[in-house]
């Protein structure tokens, strides 16, 4: 059962990790961070967020590999917001079945718009 | 001698040291008949010549009728003797001519990097220079008598996006059909292995411009390093664009956190932090846009579009509205567009961004939507500083401004719009037309 208002962030680049937890630890949301899929896998073994940020370009465990075996694993259990650099991240995340898609370099306000709407209220 | 319509039959048209005016060979439609005529003529008049001259002396000066017989006959046999050396030394020079213009160009074909393929009126290859011979990686004797179906299976002939070329496209065997001269580039696989890419040409030979064409001569040069320092270098711009989003993205969510809690005297500092980077952003993506259409890869998503609502969010963006008065007028109904919103969306702030950059500080930008026939309309209209100031924010094809413009046309064009800019009294409009989606909404 995931836990609502709890984030995973999952990227490779540490200022990224710091900086998105700041503002989503400001606006009141519960946040944990791995650096790579493999990584993540292990923190949604401990508990099951309401929401995880997947970078898409990672070392050890990229964030696609990440999604498939996440859903495989646990479905629907939490969802998933692809945040990645990449062009048409949209059209290229069509079959990895996420809930969402935020373009880098985001909105502070997109962002927590995201979060809010799925994640549900902060803890 | 045949009409050879191929630059690359002669060395490139200048006169040559050995007395053969090459490019007179070239540019002359009738070489042969013009030198038969002029043997035929200079024999029919040194023989009349002949004739007169020698038959007035001759009764002039001898009035025994069995003497002038007898010098008739022995004038009979000495015009055999001198028309006979006449008729030698005229034809060895044009023999020697012939055979020198041969050997010139045994050697061009021979010395020359380019690789040579001659193919013969049965669309076979009959010769190769030792260049084809080397870029292919295959014998003479195993291209000689080669046909096109069987250089297709060898060698693998495809254009530069991967689609294979069929053997009757290729501009060797079209030349025979279509005349001129053609030119394309391929890829082509070795027999020793590796891409080559080449750029190649061909052009037909024939007796007179209205003949079928003889044989035709294809030259291939060798353009595999160049092509790939061109998509090395798109990679790297493209590649190098993707890696500064990140860093974009820290210091724009670090300078948004920082929104939060610093005090007013420092709020404007850390706006234009963000500011630039949204500017720095758009840069990015448009050397995206530009690598990418320089490699022939630039992708479109079409979707229904909305302009009215794209015009309103991005009119918007902090990076215009600072500094001028940015007003949205939508012109009559919405125009709804099938198009890539993300590539729209960039030439939209390519197009704001140079209207501000070009305006005066706190003047009004208006942007527009509107419904132009079968077109759905965007313009930016300002009022543009006075010439001698926008003379010092002038723009060049590499600077902010130049670089967006470049960048509008390409993605304009590639949704069959077009693009325009138009000075009317005070005020410059920056317009472009998209094709308009009639009856899908967004």
């Amino acid at each position: 059962v995931s836990a609502p208002g709890d984030v995973l962030i999952v990227d490779d680049d540490s200022d990224l990790l710091e900086v998105a937890e700041l503002l989503l630890r400001g606006a009141g949301y519960a946040t944990r961070t791995a650096h790579n899929g493999r990584e993540a896998l292990t923190a949604v073994a401990a508990g099951m967020p309401a929401l995880i940020l997947l970078d898409m370009l990672m070392p050890v465990m990229d964030g696609s590999q990440f999604a498939q075996e996440f859903r495989a694993k646990n479905g629907r259990a939490a969802f998933i917001v692809v945040v990645t650099a990449a062009e048409h991240a949209r059209a290229r995340c069509g079959a990895l079945e996420v809930d969402g898609v935020l373009a880098k370099p985001f909105d502070a306000r997109e962002l927590l718009q995201i979060v809010a709407r799925l994640a549900g209220p902060p803890t | 001698m045949e009409n050879v319509d191929h630059p690359a039959a002669f060395a490139a048209g200048s006169a040559c040291r050995g007395g053969i005016d090459v490019g007179r060979l070239r540019d002359d439609p009738q070489p042969a008949h013009r030198m038969a005529l002029t043997v035929a003529g200079a024999f029919v008049c040194v023989g009349l010549a002949w004739v007169v001259l020698t038959d007035i002396v001759l009764y002039h000066a001898i009035h025994d009728r069995v003497l002038i017989a007898r010098l008739e006959t022995m004038k009979g046999w000495a015009f055999v003797g001198l028309a006979g050396s006449f008729l030698y030394v005229v034809t060895l020079r044009s023999a020697s001519r012939l055979a020198r213009v041969w050997r010139l160009t045994a050697a061009v074909v021979e010395s020359i990097a380019d690789g040579v393929l001659v193919l013969g009126r049965e669309r076979t290859i009959t010769h190769a220079n030792p260049a084809a011979v080397r870029m292919l990686g295959c014998g003479l004797d195993r291209l000689i008598g080669m046909d096109a179906e069987e250089f297709s299976r060898r060698f693998h002939v495809s254009y530069l996006d991967g689609s294979v070329v069929p053997p009757e496209a290729y501009i060797s065997q079209r030349v025979f059909d279509e005349g001129g001269r053609l030119h394309y580039k391929v890829k082509l696989q070795p027999l020793g292995g590796g891409d080559l890419v080449i750029s190649a040409t061909a052009a037909g030979v024939r007796s007179s411009p209205d003949e079928p064409t003889l044989c035709v001569v294809s030259v291939m040069h060798d353009i595999t390093d160049s092509e790939n320092l061109v998509r090395l270098r798109d990679q790297l711009f493209t590649g190098a664009a993707h890696c500064l989003k990140t860093p974009v993205a820290v210091i724009k969510a670090n300078a948004q956190a920082l929104l939060r809690t610093v005090g007013p005297r420092h709020r404007g500092v850390v706006s234009a932090l963000n500011r630039q980077c949204d500017r720095i952003d758009r840069l990015v993506q448009n050397l995206m846009v530009l690598a990418r259409a320089r490699s022939r890869s630039l992708e479109l998503h079409p979707e229904p579009v909305d302009l009215e609502q794209l015009v309103e969010r991005i009119a918007g963006e902090p990076l215009w509205s600072h500094r001028h008065e940015v007003v949205v007028d939508a012109l009559g109904r919405a125009p709804c567009v099938r198009a890539d919103e993300e590539r729209i969306a960039l030439i939209l702030r390519n197009v704001l961004y140079e209207a501000c950059r070009l305006s005066p500080a706190q003047s009004r930008v208006l942007v527009y939507t509107k419904l132009e026939g079968n077109w759905g309309e965007v313009g930016v209209r300002y009022r543009p500083l006075p010439w001698h100031e926008q003379a010092t924010a002038v723009y060049n094809e590499y600077d902010d401004v130049g670089i967006g413009r470049s960048v509008t046309d390409t993605i304009v064009k590639a949704h069959g719009g077009s693009s325009h800019t138009v000075v009317a009294g005070s005020h410059v409009t920056i317009y472009f037309q998209l094709p308009a989606q009639r009856g899908e909404q967004p």
